[in-house]
């Protein structure tokens, strides 16, 4: 190819390069065919790891508990049942279903127990439709259960832990009761199976390395070796005694193993592949299967050569995270831009790739993505996730020079997203104010296509700010990508699923009740005063801030007894600690486990839910009990403990005291006291792994729903039991009703964003908002302004049918739906019924 | 002058049709036409109106007790209103635990409104937009919109004036020095037809128009296409004559008429006399929109 295609300067790719990228075809026969087997594939349970991992658990029970963990991966990869299906140019399978539950049994045996014996298993990306299981399976599957029941950890060790640490009494505090703290459903859940908590790794969640890719496995293979050797010649000389060798000298054992493992899973695919090339009699097809053998013979193992094999090398890393922790698929993608791009344009140089072959390859990646579904295996009203698997996918961002780094790739993936329509994987933007517009507004003209909240824009220079506050460098603070969910990590470290937060609206909630919880029906905090005697805000502020104080003080030892005994119980996992061998393999430790570069990597987070429900309460108390004198603190305690029942005057009056999400100083000024004085005294203890200042952060994208259940009615006008506000800095639902400038200016008027992480603004919009170039451009000025505000994250949902439909149908819940019709808007709810369905029909985009 | 007050029955923030970038659209209350096709019926009365979205309505009645005035009944189907007697004090408001009932139409004073433009600065900045006074029609309260006006100039926002054109040409005037962009409705060229569908002939709208398009001030045309009305190719083609003469550098808005102020003329009590009435056909838009080009005038299709 000619130099045209290279790309000029940093964050701009070519005019020509780009059309071509926005016109190629991703949807081509093949992956149309292969994601119509996905849409008539009936989802089906998968057994075989789970029977593998049991088998391979009896065979090593002498051995110590990371070789087993690692003996246990490689007898999966080694053994499990593979495929090539017609047509794939990417391969490599968590099941061997198009669309596969995988389980292990070991993890949760209970749980599945129960779903076998009532024949029903809950899919987790849906609430409506079971999975099927093939009766053979069923059977062994019930018998793995059984097993497991009888010989899991009798004992909760997280749960014994707090319970000698902090005594009974510390439950009222906690999930089953009342709800001060966020967290798994210990006592709901007791028998999580072989570990507790968080399961096997506690929080900590792998993802492929790019390095490792373009090194390749037998590279850290040979690294770990030598560390072997050099403590067999030398000694280990870690600080501390035998038993940190010893760790060490597993740990290394189990990367070489894990590691062998995924090349071994690699070349059965390469020898499954020359024995259908062997078979095939279509020429085009044949030489496909040469290709995809050549693939698998080489990646992992060695640096790819071309994009075909980096595209290959990034599934095999990404499945095998998969298949090693199946209780916690959170396994981000990673930056794929930031991967793929050298092989691609390498390729493009030398003529070997065209920009319609890398799409294609991109989306028959996309679609294995897609493959893997998940059982529910924790009670549905106690799931605190959304039901999604987060193999979150990051592009652009800026490197230690703040060159930006969008490429063709970060073009292409969007280009995948909108023509493929999967819900997953989400795609985050690592934005700032200086990205060529016209990137931007490729990624929203993508946005609107597709629908749903996707890609999401993530505040780069903020996200760089928070490590390097930390005292990371900047070569690497730069290197950090979107994980879990609504979290982010370092590339030298991994991901922290856990994060223990406490329920803001549950801790006002017993402020407002002078420390007692009408929940339990005890006194959970300190007695801070009869709140019907107070006649100014400071006093409701003082009571607030010592119960705060209170239990975010009890949350930090809940934390640090927890999160260690998981550390304690769980094993280290090779494939990880392979990830970042730099650091992981002298260490002789996983990056949780403190074998990462900085302190920052071993520290879970540490926030709240539930602030700005805090910041409408206290402001609704101001205007109506204090200034306003409308209605006594006495008589709204009495409406609230009634959950407003004969009381709905009063309540409307709070719904319509002022509220967060309008630009209103008044309530935002409350908003903001609440916001940063919770973060102060939440920060005020240093995190008691690393002793550096706690990583904050807010995410509620789901747990607002469990959280929720637990608080009483409350002054901004909300029932008992009913959600809380979702997304860490959203308004309550329907009450912003100033558009968006007015929602942003509400949540960027603090000056303490840069320590928040997990805050989501979720905004919805009609398709017509974006209908036009020119409104396209206005939609960019939004996200940048957001931007320069200090905003973290915003998503743009563009209203689905499905919503428009609610909306017919539950026209009060949705009175602030805009809908936009050339130069006037209407309010969804005021139209006429044949104008609705007008519109809902224009709206009409399915994403699978 | 920042004492000055008006009536508002709207301030959009986000408003994204109404001039370039992100705008803030201030909405006048008091309209001198009362055009049959209009989408704000909200706009007409200069007096604020009380509206009920009987979509909302749970028929509790509480209302009814709750009016001093004695203007809502129970009807056979939901909640009756008198307008007459209705003079929008609000009580049947803060009654509704449903947010049935909503008052139309505020005075606001000058400094009230700057507090909520101002708000925004930061988008007008990053998008290249501004404020917009929008109606109603603006000449119908001229002293207010210049006072906003000047006040807007003084901060550095950019300023967009969407008129009907019909009001003091005096009162224009003194208005221009402060307008970055004109969007102007031009309805009809004849002044029967225009009276019969708006009330009023047009020469008191075609002399403004003269005097906008003197001042050298950035103009859009605005023309809604209402079948039934002007969606002729003569009527189409007198208007890009008058365009083409008077204002040759204009852009030409074709404004597809559509239906979707329906409900509101029943949450004001109205009779909606279009209710017939189709959306203009893309093909007589395109048609239309060939005609201007075929005067060198440039012309988009609002969507």
């Amino acid at each position: 190819m000619t130099s045209e295609t290279l790309t000029r300067e940093s964050g701009t790719i070519d005019k020509v390069a780009a059309e071509e990228i926005r016109s190629v075809v991703v949807m081509t026969d093949r992956l149309r065919k292969l994601k119509k087997e996905w849409e008539d594939a009936e989802p089906q349970v998968y057994v075989d790891d789970t029977l593998l991992f049991t088998q391979s658990w009896k065979e090593t029970e002498a051995l110590p508990l990371d070789l087993r963990w690692a003996k246990a991966f490689a007898k999966r990869m080694e053994e499990c049942p593979i495929q090539i299906r017609d047509g794939e140019l990417i391969v490599g399978s968590l099941t061997k279903f198009i669309r596969g539950n995988n389980v292990t049994v070991a993890m949760k045996p209970r749980e599945i127990l129960a779903m076998c014996e009532s024949g029903r298993f809950d899919r987790k990306l849906s609430d409506i439709s079971s999975t099927a299981i093939d009766p053979e399976d069923l059977r062994k599957l019930k018998e793995d259960s059984e097993y497991w029941v009888e010989h899991m950890n009798p004992v909760n060790y997280v749960n014994e832990a707090l319970r000698e640490e902090l005594g009974d009494s510390h439950f009222d505090l906690m999930f089953d009761r009342g709800m001060i703290f966020e967290g798994r459903a210990v006592r709901e859940n007791p028998d999580r199976g072989l570990f507790q908590g968080w399961g096997a790794f506690g929080g900590g969640v792998g993802q492929p390395s790019a390095d490792v890719i373009n090194r390749g496995l037998n590279f850290v293979i040979a690294r770990a070796q030598a560390e072997m050797e050099k403590m067999d010649a030398s000694g280990a000389k870690l600080p501390g005694s035998a038993s940190a060798a010893l760790r060490k000298y597993y740990l290394l054992k189990s990367i070489i193993v894990e590691c062998q493992a995924v090349i071994t899973f690699a070349k059965r695919h390469a020898a499954l592949a020359r024995e259908l090339a062997a078979k095939e009699t279509d020429p085009t097809r044949k030489t496909e299967l040469e290709k995809i053998a050549e693939a698998c013979d080489r990646v992992p193992a060695e640096p790819p050569r071309d994009y075909w094999e980096a595209v290959q090398s990034l599934r095999f890393l990404h499945v095998a995270f998969w298949k090693e922790s199946s209780d916690r698929p959170e396994v981000p993608v990673g930056r794929v831009d930031q991967i793929l791009n050298p092989y691609y344009q390498q390729d493009l140089e030398e003529g070997a790739l065209t920009r319609q072959q890398a799409a294609e390859l991109l989306g028959a990646f996309w679609l294995k993505i897609r493959e893997t579904e998940n059982l529910v295996t924790i009670k549905r009203e106690h799931r605190a996730a959304p039901g999604t698997l987060l193999p979150n996918v990051t592009l652009c961002g800026r490197d230690e020079n703040d060159r930006d780094l969008t490429n063709e790739i970060s073009w292409m993936v969007l280009e995948v997203m909108r023509q493929i329509k999967l819900s997953e994987p989400a795609v985050y933007i690592r934005y700032h104010e200086n990205m060529d517009e016209k990137f931007v507004l490729h990624a929203l003209e993508c946005n609107r296509d597709f629908g749903g909240g996707n890609p999401a824009f993530l505040n780069d220079g903020l996200g760089t700010e928070r490590y390097l506050v930390r005292g990371v460098p900047k070569y690497d603070a730069v290197n950090w990508n979107a994980s879990g969910c609504l979290g982010y990590h370092l590339d030298c470290g991994e991901h922290m699923a856990g994060s223990f937060n406490l329920n803001q609206a549950k801790v006002l909630d017993v402020t407002l009740h002078d420390g007692f919880d009408t929940r339990t029906g005890k006194q959970l905090g300190p007695h801070t005063g009869d709140v019907s005697r107070f006649t100014t805000i400071e006093q409701f502020y003082e009571a607030w801030e010592k119960q705060e104080d209170y239990f975010a003080d009890a949350l930090r030892k809940h934390y640090f007894i927890w999160w260690s005994s998981e550390i304690a119980n769980s094993p280290m996992s090779g494939l990880r600690a392979a990830m970042h061998y730099e650091d992981c393999i002298p260490a002789g430790l996983t990056s949780r486990e403190g074998g990462a570069r900085y302190k920052v990597c071993s520290a879970s987070w540490v926030g709240d839910k539930g602030i700005t429900d805090v910041g409408d309460c206290l402001a609704a108390i101001k205007y109506l009990v204090l200034d306003q004198k409308k209605v006594s603190m006495a008589e709204l305690l009495k409406a609230m403990d009634a959950n407003w029942e004969g009381y709905e005057d009063l309540r409307k009056m709070c719904l319509n005291a002022p509220k967060y999400g309008n630009d209103d100083d008044y309530v935002d000024d409350i908003y903001n006291h609440v916001s940063k004085r919770s973060q102060e005294i939440l920060q005020s203890r240093p995190d008691p792994f690393t002793g550096e200042k706690p990583l904050l952060f807010k995410g509620a994208a789901a747990g607002h729903v469990t959280h929720g259940k637990a608080v009483g009615a409350l002054p901004n006008g909300r029932f008992a039991g009913t959600p809380l506000y979702d997304g860490g800095i959203s308004a309550m639902p329907g009450a912003d009703t100033h558009g968006p400038t007015a929602l942003i200016n509400s949540a960027t008027k603090w000056s303490h964003a840069y320590e928040l992480a997990g805050v989501a603004l979720n905004m919805k919009f009609s398709k017509a908002v974006l209908n036009t170039p020119e409104k396209l451009k206005k939609m960019a000025a939004l996200v940048k302004t957001f931007n320069k505000r200090g905003g973290w994250h915003v998503q743009f949902n563009i209203h689905s049918a499905q919503e428009l439909m609610e909306a017919r149908k539950e026209p009060a819940a949705h009175k602030d739906l805009l809908v936009r019709v050339g130069g006037y808007s209407a309010y969804f709810v005021d139209l006429p019924p044949e104008l609705q369905e007008e519109i809902v029909e224009r709206t009409m985009h399915e994403v699978g | 002058m920042t004492s000055t007050k008006g009536t508002v029955f709207n301030i959009q923030r986000y408003s994204i049709d109404d001039g370039p970038g992100i705008r803030t659209t201030v909405f006048f209350k008091g309209c001198p036409l009362s055009c049959v096709w209009c989408s704000n019926p909200e706009s007409q009365n200069l007096a604020p109106e009380l509206m009920h979205r009987d979509s909302l309505c749970k028929r509790c009645f509480r209302c009814v007790e709750a009016c001093p005035a004695g203007a809502i009944t129970v009807g056979s189907d939901g909640i009756v209103i008198d307008r007459d007697l209705c003079d929008a004090c609000g009580e049947c408001v803060s009654t509704c635990t449903h947010d049935a009932m909503r008052i139309t139409g505020k005075e606001m004073s000058v400094d009230e409104v700057f507090d909520v433009v101002r708000r925004d600065a930061d988008y007008y900045r990053d998008s290249g937009g501004g404020v917009t006074l929008s109606g109603g029609e603006v000449l119908f309260q001229p002293e207010f919109a210049l006072a906003l006006l000047k006040r807007f100039r003084e901060a550095g926002f950019d300023t967009c004036v969407d008129s009907s054109g019909q009001g003091d040409t005096e009162g224009l005037r003194r208005l221009i020095p402060y307008v970055d962009l004109f969007y102007f409705d031009i309805k009809h060229l004849d002044p029967k037809v225009h009276r019969a569908e708006t009330g009023r002939t047009n020469e008191n709208i075609l002399r403004n128009f003269a005097e906008v398009a003197v001042s050298g001030v950035p103009l859009a045309v605005r023309v809604p296409v209402v079948p039934g009305f002007n969606d002729s190719v003569d009527a189409i083609a007198d208007i890009a004559e008058l365009v083409a003469v008077h204002a040759p550098r204009a852009t030409v808005h074709l404004l597809p008429y559509h239906r979707y102020g329906q409900q509101k003329y029943a949450m004001l009590g109205l009779d909606y006399e279009l209710a017939a009435a189709e959306t203009p056909s893309e093909e007589f838009l395109k048609a239309a929109r060939a005609i201007m080009e075929s005067r060198g005038l440039a012309c988009e299709i609002a969507v």
